[in-house]
């Protein structure tokens, strides 16, 4: 046989196949392509939208530029500014501490114990993913009126973690159960107290799901607004309060330079726990392609 | 099926997982890999069914090339360590799975579902849920399942691991039962050489990513190629004896040659052994072993024991 | 243990069971404890009460199950093109970080008469002017309600599904292609089927959340039929205290309709859990 037209069919089989391959993958890293495109490009027009002075009909880019949205988005001026920021992250950070230390306690008596209730708890959990936000909100707000905790910041932050409970039980659920208890038993067994167990073990098996819970608390409590609206009473300016009349206001350059603003802080936010998880190890597809 | 490799290469996320492996199954053959834990067996049965392509190299069956082949129509089935079955599907459904990809009948595929899983003696659990099985019953469902393929080869990735060590005894007779009634040819992945020795025709020892030596049982533990082959076998699972009229003996032990594993026919008359065959029966290997086959095992300085699988 | 989040959902419970208590007349804060379903009869006989419910459940049920069919096929895709971290980041996590009225705001930039989407269409000769576009803004088919929430739950049903995907796409997909099937097979009676509890739970929280949120649909929404939650804010904002119980009793509709589908959801995740303890 000619020996190089059989070397040039061999690779010509396995290079047919690797085509296929590549092909596939390549079709579907386009469709996510597009997906990303659609993505992004809601987020770009806020962008170009927040530094836009003029932009008549029907161009497709804006005439003039100015900055004077984001000047007056941080400015201070009509209740809004620095002040406004740090609260709603202030409130946002509590809520997500509190919600995920509940969640994670909850988690662990859902997958490591066996007790009486516990799938009317394990139901009762997704109660606030069920019944709207906000027929809780204005059922809760007559509540929280009488014991003295509308308008008030820890209602308010009892009011987010409530609703955000179920997200992070959802979030932590599956990683409890796969870190099972084994290793707390051999810390244990190794003369581990129940705090050195807690910061050396527990906590670490867990940080990926704890950071992402904390991560998800954190944005439902910052962008939350109709709970906010009525249990805050007006008196709990956050963020969202002051953003959102001007959504429906005929300014788009200044809705646009809040909303951006706001995208800059939450997505800030966000990096920050994701360079967390990153730096704290957590691969979970570490091992999926190996 | 005749199954080969040649001249495989293949390197994954910066590094060499194989490296210029070739190696040749006869048909109707049971073969071995052996080796560490990271040596690129388990890569090996990928590329062969397909599921990861090599760099370089070729895969034949029958001396035709399958490079161009995918997975689904090569017609390899694989027994993954970690079983996998479908928990969507009850057990009949499991085992009925590749003929239904095959387009057989509907009646047909459940009657031969059933008789797989006659021949994995687990003929009335065609109803259960397989998280309801044991684990080792799950295993036999895989087996059942992969057999209902009719595969050309059936490529068994360290099928028994994740099983007790009873278990695993009864599995490799099984296994090994299983082969000799359906006669498919066969590719196993193992890092356990008493295993390796007792159920294969050929056994092929890689080593980061090379195949070090290729041979019968008895080549591989007689005459090693390397100190890694030596060390996998323990340095010494063989024991000096005795072969007189087709049988072995040493000291008290008697075992028909047929069911020696590995035998040296050049030290005839005073020859090694090694280790019985999985489906050798008792009283042959030795009267002192309660049941179940058994590999003579040699330890320098120490009395040889018999050692029941 | 579970104390913390019992106390956490005891509010919750009681927060809207007072709410729904007062749906039926009962203030105790204002001296009125007498049992009444004159509002519920006020609610439901009310002539734009049919509406507002079809229209919630109309956009509810549409952008969930689009988002939820768009969802599964961003997470094969993804799970099919091995994508990096960085691009879930960016298609996944983006989405659902960024807050649904800022998606509005931008639907609203994009596809209002003087948006960038009619300017293309104008630049191509396709509209005239800023006027033939169909409005984003109080369009009765609610397009623009939809189109929010996709944006946002396409990522956040491909959040909920992809890891679980990734995991059985890898063991049993592969496990399936083995045995004969091919790649699309192999998703359709392997992979999908086992991801079928992640994918109605996403599912019913996309649904449930569109259909009880007032955002969306108070800066989108046409003038009449109004969304369940906007109607009932309206009620609920109206000075004279007594509308309040009317409120009550539209916030009782509404989650009357959410028990259903929790109903739904506990037999699912029962199923689900007797068939994730058999997982191996």
């Amino acid at each position: 046989m000619n020996a190089p037209l059989e070397k040039r069919n061999r690779q010509t089989l396995l290079e047919k196949r690797k085509r296929q391959m590549r092909r596939a993958t390549a079709i579907a890293r386009t469709l996510v392509g597009v997906e990303l495109a659609l993505v992004a490009l809601p987020l770009l027009v806020i962008v170009v939208w927040a530094f836009t002075d003029a932009w008549p009909w029907p161009d497709l880019w804006p005439q003039a530029f100015s900055a004077r949205g984001i000047e007056q988005a941080l400015s201070g001026r009509q209740n809004m500014g620095w002040d406004t920021l740090a609260l709603s992250i202030g409130i946002a950070a509590a809520c997500a501490v509190l919600t995920t230390a509940v969640a994670a306690l909850a988690c662990r008596a859902l997958c490591h114990f066996q007790w009486r209730g516990r799938d009317v708890f394990q139901f009762a959990t997704i109660l606030p993913f069920i019944i709207p936000s906000t027929v809780f909100a204005m059922g809760i707000q007559v509540v929280f009126l009488q014991i003295g905790l509308a308008r008030t910041v820890p209602g308010v932050i009892l009011a987010h973690s409530i609703v955000a409970l179920p997200y992070a039980i959802i979030l932590m659920t599956d990683i409890t159960r796969a870190a099972g208890t084994h290793r707390e038993e051999a810390a244990r067994s190794l003369g581990a107290g129940p705090w050195q167990m807690l910061r050396h073990v527990t906590i670490p098996q867990l940080l990926p799901g704890i950071v992402s819970s904390l991560s998800m608390c954190y944005i439902m409590s910052f962008s939350q607004y109709f709970l906010t609206l009525l249990v805050g009473g007006g008196r709990v300016q956050t963020f969202v309060l002051v953003l959102f009349p001007y959504l429906s206001g005929g300014d788009r350059t200044i809705a646009c330079a809040y909303s951006l603003v706001f995208l800059v802080v939450t997505f800030a936010v966000f990096l920050i726990f994701e360079l967390l998880l990153r730096r704290f190890g957590a691969r979970e597809e570490g091992s999926l392609y190996g | 099926m005749q199954l080969a490799l040649e001249n495989i290469d293949l390197r994954l996320g910066g590094k060499d997982i194989l490296r210029d492996v070739s190696f040749a199954v006869d048909d109707g053959r049971f073969v071995s890999v052996l080796g560490e834990s990271g040596a690129g067996k388990s890569t090996t049965l990928k590329v062969i069914a397909g599921l990861l392509p090599q760099d370089s190299g070729r895969v034949l069956f029958d001396g035709t090339c399958v490079d161009d082949v995918p997975t689904h129509k090569r017609n390899t089935a694989i027994v993954f360590q970690d079983i996998r079955l479908f928990p969507n599907m009850d057990v009949r459904q499991n085992v009925a799975f590749p003929l239904k990809m095959r387009k057989v009948p509907r009646a047909e595929r459940l009657a031969t579902a059933d008789r797989m899983l006659a021949a994995v003696q687990l003929e009335g659990f065609g109803n259960r849920r397989t998280y309801e099985l044991s684990g080792g019953q799950q295993q036999r469902v895989a087996v059942a399942r992969a057999l209902a393929a009719k595969p050309d080869a059936l490529l068994l990735d360290e099928p028994f691991s994740g099983l007790d060590e009873q278990l695993r005894a009864e599995m490799r007779q099984l296994v090994s039962r299983l082969h000799a009634e359906f006669g498919m040819t066969s590719l196993m992945v193992t890092h356990d050489a008493d295993e390796a020795l007792t159920m294969s025709d050929r056994i092929i020892y890689m080593s980061d990513g090379r195949v070090v030596q290729e041979g019968t049982p008895a080549d591989l533990l007689l005459r090693p190629a390397s100190d890694v082959v030596r060390a996998a076998f323990n340095d010494a699972s063989s024991i000096e004896g005795r072969v007189e009229g087709g049988i072995f003996m040493s000291g008290k032990l008697c075992v028909s040659l047929a069911d020696l594993a590995a035998y040296d026919e050049t030290r005839a008359g005073d020859a090694a052994l090694v280790g019985a065959r999985a489906n050798a029966p008792v009283e042959q290997v030795a009267p002192a072993i309660p049941d179940g086959p058994a590999v003579l095992v040699r330890v320098p300085d120490r009395t040889p024991f018999v050692h029941a699988l | 243990m579970v104390l913390p989040a019992l106390l956490l959902l005891g509010v919750f419970v009681y927060g809207v069971g007072s709410g729904i208590i007062q749906g039926f007349g009962i203030m105790p804060f204002l001296d009125r404890t007498e049992f009444t379903l004159e509002y519920y009869e006020q609610a439901l006989t009310r002539a734009d009460l049919l509406g507002s419910i079809m229209f919630s459940l109309y956009f509810s049920f549409t952008s969930a199950i689009l988002a939820t069919v768009g969802g599964v096929a961003l997470s094969a895709l993804m799970t099919r093109a091995r994508t990096g971290r960085l691009t879930r980041l960016f298609g996944i996590q983006v989405p659902i970080t960024t807050m649904h009225a800022v998606v509005a705001l931008a639907v609203i930039c994009l596809f209002s008469g003087a948006g960038l989407f009619p300017r293309v269409l104008h630049v191509l000769g396709a509209a005239p002017d800023a006027t033939s576009f169909p409005s984003v803004v109080g369009a009765p088919s609610g397009w623009g309600i939809i189109a929010v929430y996709l944006w946002k739950e396409i990522p956040f049903i491909a959040f909920m599904t992809i890891t679980i995907m990734m995991n059985i796409s890898s063991t049993l997909g592969e496990a399936a292609r083995t045995l004969g099937a091919g790649s699309a097979r192999a998703f359709f009676s392997v992979t999908l089927p086992l991801c079928r509890g992640a994918i109605l739970r996403a599912f019913l929280v996309v649904f449930a959340f569109a259909f009880g949120s007032y955002e969306i649909p108070f800066l989108l929404e046409p003038t009449v039929p109004k969304a369940l939650p906007v109607l009932a804010y309206i009620e609920f904002q109206d000075p004279d205290i007594i509308n309040r119980c009317y409120a009550m009793a539209l916030n009782g509709i509404m989650a009357g309709i959410c028990t259903v589908l929790c109903v739904v959801y506990y037999v699912v995740l029962q199923r689900d859990g007797k068939r994730k303890r058999g997982r191996r």
